[in-house]
């Protein structure tokens, strides 16, 4: 070791006169290649290697690290073609241009980001072979088929992408136009299996099922469709929006920050509102889609729930509470700023309102951040007559979290329709009495959900999970089907009483933006250390043991601090990525619908809610 | 110092660190980067305040049978079982709690026979899945007893004997089980637990 270390600092005067970073790099490169000379190689000594370790940093945080961002990427990779596609289409249907043109730039983020996705992707997998030899022979053994297929759809997903992205301006007119849809038709349908392919490889490690003898192919399938696959399929496919969403709007905060002149003001504030407008939409029905992945996994196994909920991953929870909580405030109040700053002389009018929303939002996430049971000393525990507290401890069961959580929901619902009708006058006959209905739908939609939790305390858990939770998620559901086109209708023939200006929030709505986007983020970090750590020391879950020195889940304090390390490295990646994609705009005329004012797109929501910018009107 | 003491440290910088940057620079990118330290370092605080539990895996303790003479040995290697790899406390209590999701096991040595604990923990849906402990129907329980001889808990029958022996001696009873059933390594070793049997694998073969 000794004439190792001698030979290193021969290497590293050598390389000073080179320039230090270059020293830096190498060094790195050297600490990272050394798994592959078999330091730190465990297993039986005659055995095959079971595991290799990295001294000093740890083989585990290295992959952490690497598979979280590389995670993150994908998240955004295959969230972002999803709106951009719907974008393109508002675009063609309304014959607004400034749709097409923001879809395009959308696409360009996407892009970018795609090959680092895909380097990431290559890192973690030679980490994980190089670290978890073991593990990735049986996965490999069993999902040897996925991965051929895996790589097909990669290839497809290349090709459609440089077709879309490239193609973007030859394919603007007539057929050309309907063929260029259909190409982001076909991106998306890529990218959903992308995602779900990888998914069955993760969740067969949490919730394994019996593998048949049979063909390879047959194997791979049933391990496949196993209990949790769909439900994180589908959770993760409207997280990857909602991520997408809010990345695209970080993105147009910081820009709008950053504004040099009018123009770019009025487009990075309507592109913000656009984002923030996706995240919402996704953010809405997701705890629906969390609730049945836990569901599912509570019928697969009760212990790998009881340890998410009860057992030491429980203050997780907490935590996502806060997250979560300061998500909903983060986007309510960034439609609340576009109510008083966007619609002039709307201020005075939704006071009431956006307070009367704002209490209830604390309110609700009060008793969602309520624990269970707290920690307390055992003169406080005697005082309080165990560990949960007298008042404030009915609130910290499931029955009351369930409650705020469809609470906030329609609360953050209410503000995006108040948003959305603000400045406009019905004008069809029928309006009043839409309007009533609509207030008793959603009067009555609270009142049921409310009861639903009290009378959640008096069943047994079984029931109120099965029966009153679910009933509560359709309620929401309900008032959200049937308001939602009740509005667009209602809207269609609305007189626009006062126009939505662009361009003049205030600062710290660019930064609302930017909290959302962090917030969304650091869940997703958050859930997939709990996804992880449920599987408690099982590589597959009662299946393969974890016999690694890393066979343990950390506390909560320092997997916030790589979580936190995780966003923040995400963040600059992705500022870099968008920096270098955006380079060359500078000095572009922003164009974006310039000279070609169109009308709303009447009855697509999504777009609802505004006059073009200023820009069109020139 | 303490691992979480230097995370509060580091956290307290960062946040700071941000506070600066907002404070004495204008460019607007900077500014993003402070105010996002300031979040991040913020999150990592109130995620240090909470408890700080990280779940260790069970230890693998040999069950060294020339160690155990009597049946208050195997009743105290039993005790250990129940609170850590047995994960019976999960959600059973011993004496009356609101938070346990499971019968309440004080006692239960007196109530039932060995046969009869050692095929619920072997055997859970055979006969006890439901709640008879109050008027009208029987309800199912929160927690469903998972079986014990699986994987992921998959405890040998040496080690369900021991906690046999602690449920007696728990409820005041005489240990039934004796240091001489328990079967010594390599003269009559018990069927390796199958992949394929594991206890979430058959739940889902079920499914």
């Amino acid at each position: 070791m000794r004439h190792q270390g001698g030979q290193l600092q021969q290497m590293l005067r050598t390389l000073r006169g080179h320039g230090g970073w270059l020293s830096v790099w190498l060094l790195a490169a050297g600490w990272l290649a050394l798994p592959s000379l078999g330091i730190a190689a465990e297993g039986a000594p005659a055995g095959p290697v079971e595991y290799r370790d990295i001294p000093g940093i740890g083989s585990r945080n290295i992959v952490w690290v690497i598979a979280q961002l590389h995670l993150l990427l994908a998240g955004f990779v295959l969230g972002v073609p999803i709106f951009a596609w719907l974008c393109e289409i508002v675009g063609w249907k309304s014959g607004e241009k400034r749709y097409d043109k923001l879809a395009k730039e959308f696409t360009k983020l996407l892009t970018s980001s795609y090959a680092t996705t895909a380097l990431f992707g290559g890192i973690l997998l030679f980490l994980l072979i190089g670290f978890y030899p073991k593990l990735m022979n049986y996965l490999t053994d069993i999902f040897f088929p996925s991965f051929v297929f895996y790589c097909i759809l990669f290839l497809l997903e290349t090709a459609t992408l440089y077709l879309y992205w490239y193609g973007w301006d030859a394919m603007q007119d007539g057929g050309k136009k309907t063929f260029h849809i259909f190409l982001g038709f076909l991106l998306n349908l890529f990218a959903f299996f992308i995602m779900i392919v990888p998914n069955s490889w993760a969740t067969f490690q949490a919730s394994p099922v019996v593998i048949a003898e049979g063909t390879d192919l047959a194997r791979a399938w049933a391990a496949t469709w196993n209990p949790t696959w769909w439900p994180v399929n589908i959770h993760r496919l409207i997280a990857n929006v909602v991520l997408g969403g809010y990345i695209c709007g970080a993105y147009a905060g910081i820009r709008y920050l950053a504004a040099r002149n009018a123009e770019e003001r009025d487009h990075y504030d309507w592109m913000g509102y656009v984002g923030n407008f996706i995240g919402v939409f996704g953010l809405l029905p997701l705890p629906f889609a969390g609730y049945w992945l836990m569901r599912e996994i509570y019928q697969y196994n009760q212990q790998m729930g009881i340890t998410l909920m009860g057992g030491f991953l429980s203050w997780l929870f907490i935590l996502q509470a806060m997250l979560i909580g300061v998500l909903f405030l983060g986007s309510n109040y960034y439609f609340w700023l576009g109510i008083t700053h966007r619609i002039p002389g709307s201020e005075h009018q939704y006071k009431k309102p956006i307070m009367t929303m704002l209490v209830i939002l604390l309110l609700c996430l009060g008793v969602w951040m309520t624990p269970h049971s707290l920690v307390a000393s055992l003169e406080e525990a005697r005082k309080m007559g165990g560990t949960h507290h007298p008042l404030l401890g009915v609130f910290g069961v499931m029955s009351a979290k369930m409650t705020v959580a469809n609470l906030m929901i329609l609360v953050t619902f209410m503000s995006f329709i108040m948003y959305w009708r603000a400045g406009k006058q019905e004008t069809a006959t029928w309006a009043k009495v839409a309007r009533s209905v609509m207030g008793a739908v959603l009067i009555l939609a609270g009142i049921a959900v409310i009861v639903l939790g009290v009378w959640g305390y008096f069943v047994p858990a079984i029931i109120r999970i099965n029966y009153f939770s679910t009933s509560q998620v359709l309620i929401v559901l309900f008032v959200m089907l049937t308001i939602t086109p009740l509005t667009a209708l209602l809207l269609k023939s609305a007189r626009t009483t006062t126009e939505m200006v662009w361009g003049r929030m205030p600062p710290r709505a660019g930064y609302a933006l930017v909290l959302n986007a962090v917030m969304v983020i650091l869940l997703m970090t958050l859930m997939g250390y709990a996804r992880s750590s449920s599987r408690v020391h099982w590589h597959v879950y009662g299946v393969m043991r974890d016999s690694s020195q890393y066979a343990f889940s950390p506390a909560l304090g320092y997997a916030a601090a790589f979580m936190a390390l995780n966003t923040f490295l995400f963040c600059m990646l992705v500022a870099f990525i968008f920096w270098v994609a955006t380079m060359g705009d500078k000095g572009k005329a922003t164009g974006y619908g310039g000279g070609e004012k169109g009308k709303l797109p009447h009855g697509v929501p999504a777009m609802a809610g505004g006059s073009p910018p200023r820009g069109n009107e020139q | 110092m303490d691992e979480v003491v230097k995370l509060q440290l580091i956290g307290l910088t960062v946040v700071g660190l941000g506070i600066v940057i907002l404070l004495f620079i204008r460019a607007q990118f900077a500014r993003v980067i402070g105010f996002v330290a300031i979040v991040l370092g913020l999150f990592s605080l109130v995620a240090l305040s909470v408890p700080q539990m990280a779940s260790l895996p069970p230890a693998e303790e040999k069950f060294d049978i020339a160690t155990v003479k009597t049946p208050t040995d195997m009743a105290a290697i039993g005790q250990k079982i129940f609170f850590s790899k047995g994960q019976c406390a999960l959600c059973h209590s011993i004496g009356p709690s609101e938070s346990a999701r499971c019968p309440d096991l004080k006692g239960i040595g007196s109530k039932l026979s060995r046969e009869f604990i050692f095929e619920s923990l072997t055997q859970p849906q055979a006969y006890i899945y439901l709640d008879y402990r109050h008027e009208g129907q029987p309800k199912e329980y929160p927690a469903r007893m998972p079986y014990i001889n699986k994987n992921p808990i998959g405890l040998t029958k040496n080690e369900i004997l021991s906690v046999i022996a602690f449920l007696q001696q728990m409820s005041g009873e005489p240990i039934s089980v004796s240091p001489s059933e328990l079967e010594v390594p390599g003269q009559a070793p018990s069927a390796p637990v199958k992949a394929g049997d594991s206890g979430p694998v058959a739940v889902a073969q079920a499914r």
